[in-house]
């Protein structure tokens, strides 16, 4: 099956300081792939880059997604083409109402393929069958985004984004930090619910624990910007036991 | 409702201005002031007296002749009296001009005034509105100002408060593009004890605008109790844009909650990343951004109808599109 998308020997800096020093990354449609990795690894930068943030800058490499340059395109197309970067720091937009920013957001993707805007009708009934998915309460979307939500409130709130958008590559970087054990059931029973042969999931994480309700097939590590170990899911248990060092030690 | 206002027909101003408002808004009487013209009659209600439907004066800028024009409107309302006006202003006329306009403000005891003034002019047109208010115990005064369009546009509001339980409410928002200038200058006079005052105003800033503001609160060595504050915040869409800002706060009194704070900005990253992330096109994503900066202010209208009208009309002037109510028969910009 054609991959997803093809992350060949990405190289990637802030500021002059080289974070990702050449990642190989393929996925495949239906696919679920963990990024494990200690703090500073660059797993924040793997996905800022490939959302397409601006202030970090490819030195080297390349991604393919869905046989398109990834890296010549804006963050919009790149949401277009059916990214989608799950924050782990949900971005407050006071004065921006929920229902405003997903509204033109849906609306902006139909445009892109030659579809008319949805009417309020259609948007109300699309919006809360979504918002079921995470089990969010409708009286959320006349807030300003994330404006007052609690940590889990703003997780939830970027799955159901994904569920409106319905990307084809979602990426959720640390998803699960800041969530008490139910907010992390309803948030993985969302990414599972969303889960086709179709699409496909990169879920970026420090811990084993989001891995027991979403589980990968694929395991990778992350270390100083390289990817230094991948397997099955087996992998996350060894590392929940064993840590980091052992790993570390063989590179 | 009669009203001293000069009445000016749809039909007799058609073949000399070709204006017309014709969507005006629910419950709403309106009058047109043509260069100036009627200006002096003001309002006046007397004790007791409540306004049922809003008044909304028109007043144009017609005449294709550039000399200055200066009127002054008396606004009293007696003791108890309520009243909600809406006072736009617009030219017609594209030549180079200045306009000077007093507004006279006089509420008795518990008098209510709801004033929204928007200011939509064109290009080249200087308007400088002067507004003056005096209040008695346990007036109230809810003043809103929308500026649109304008090339100089100077707005001065001096208040007193000189009775105990007074509530003066003044908020503002400028709209500054190509070479446009805006200031706006406000004095509230704290002049007896328990007054509330409350102010804000914010401004979004294009091209080579500049904007500036200045305002003062006053507090009387007696006034205690004193509750007043102000906000000044400017948001700047390009890199030659200039806001200037300048919060005085004078107070005499010890018993007092004050506070000011200014501030000059421009949109922020993270969020118009985060909206970008979503696929809205980045030109969209700042236009949310500058609504979402706008809608504080236009939130302290209280007409709900007229709210969501300057709603669609501030989006459509930050589109670079002239901003008009719908249907409007103007075509001067």
């Amino acid at each position: 099956m054609e991959n997803l998308i093809e992350i060949k020997n990405l190289h990637a800096s802030i500021n002059g300081k080289e974070i990702l020093k050449g990642i190989d990354l393929v996925v495949k449609p239906g696919e679920v792939h963990a990024i494990m990795g200690p703090n500073g690894s660059g797993k924040s930068t793997l996905s800022a880059v490939l959302a397409g943030k601006e202030n970090y800058e490819v030195t080297e490499g390349t991604v393919t997604f869905l046989g398109e340059n990834l890296l010549e395109m804006s963050p919009e197309e790149r949401s277009w083409a059916g990214l989608f970067l799950g924050f782990q720091y949900p971005i407050e937009i006071p004065g921006v109402t929920n229902v405003n920013f997903m509204k033109t957001a849906v609306n902006e993707h139909r445009k892109q393929k030659g579809l008319a805007p949805l009417t309020a009708a259609e948007y109300l009934k699309l919006m809360r069958e979504k918002l079921a998915i995470v089990e969010m309460d409708p009286a959320f979307s006349s807030r300003g985004v994330n404006v007052g939500f609690s940590g889990g409130e703003k997780k939830r709130n970027e799955i159901f984004q994904m569920a409106m958008l319905d990307p084809k590559l979602a990426i959720l970087d640390e998803t699960d930090s800041g969530l008490d054990v139910d907010a992390l059931r309803i948030v993985a029973t969302g990414v599972n619910k969303l889960k086709r042969p179709d699409n496909a999931t990169i879920v970026i994480t420090h811990y084993q624990r989001l891995l027991d309700y979403i589980v990968p097939d694929i395991v990778h590590v992350l270390y100083k910007g390289k990817i230094i170990k991948t397997s099955g899911k087996e992998l996350a248990l060894e590392v929940e036991t064993r840590g980091y060092d052992w790993l570390i030690k063989g590179e | 409702m009669e009203n001293n206002y000069i009445y000016i027909p749809d039909k007799s101003l058609q073949d000399e201005v070709e204006f017309r408002c014709r969507v005006p808004l629910e419950n709403t009487d309106q009058v047109f002031v043509v260069d100036g013209e009627g200006a002096h009659r003001g309002l006046h209600l007397g004790k007791g007296e409540v306004m049922p439907r809003m008044l909304q004066i028109i007043q144009v800028r017609s005449r294709q002749v550039e000399e200055d024009l200066s009127y002054s409107t008396d606004y009293v309302l007696e003791e108890g009296a309520q009243a909600k006006v809406l006072l736009c202003s617009h030219t017609l006329s594209m030549l180079d001009f200045v306009t000077h306009e007093d507004v006279n403000i006089k509420l008795g005891e518990r008098a209510v005034l709801d004033m929204v003034v928007m200011q939509n002019e064109h290009n080249k047109s200087r308007h400088s509105s002067a507004f003056k208010v005096e209040m008695a115990e346990g007036a109230v005064l809810n003043l809103n100002i929308i500026t649109l369009h304008g090339g100089g546009i100077s707005n001065t509001v001096e208040v007193a408060l000189n009775g105990k339980g007074g509530e003066c409410s003044l908020n503002g928002l400028y709209l500054a593009d190509g070479t446009q200038r805006v200031s706006t200058n406000v004095n509230i006079f704290h002049n007896v004890p328990e007054c509330h005052s409350s102010q804000l105003f914010k401004g979004i800033l294009d091209g080579e605008s500049k904007t500036t503001f200045s305002g003062r609160i006053y507090v009387a060595k007696d006034a205690q109790k004193t509750e007043a504050y102000q906000a000044n915040n400017n948001l700047l869409a390009s890199r030659t844009a200039k806001a200037y800002t300048q919060p005085h706060l004078e107070i005499y009194a010890d018993d007092v909650k004050c506070s000011h704070g200014a501030t000059v900005g421009s949109l922020n990253e993270d969020e118009l990343f985060y909206m970008r992330s979503r696929g809205i096109e980045k030109g969209e994503a700042k236009l949310l951004q500058q609504q979402a900066f706008a809608y504080a202010v236009l939130e302290k209208v209280s007409n709900e109808a007229l709210r969501e009208r300057l709603h669609s009309m501030v989006e459509s002037r930050l589109r670079g599109e002239f901003s008009e109510c719908a249907n409007c028969s103007k075509h001067c910009c």
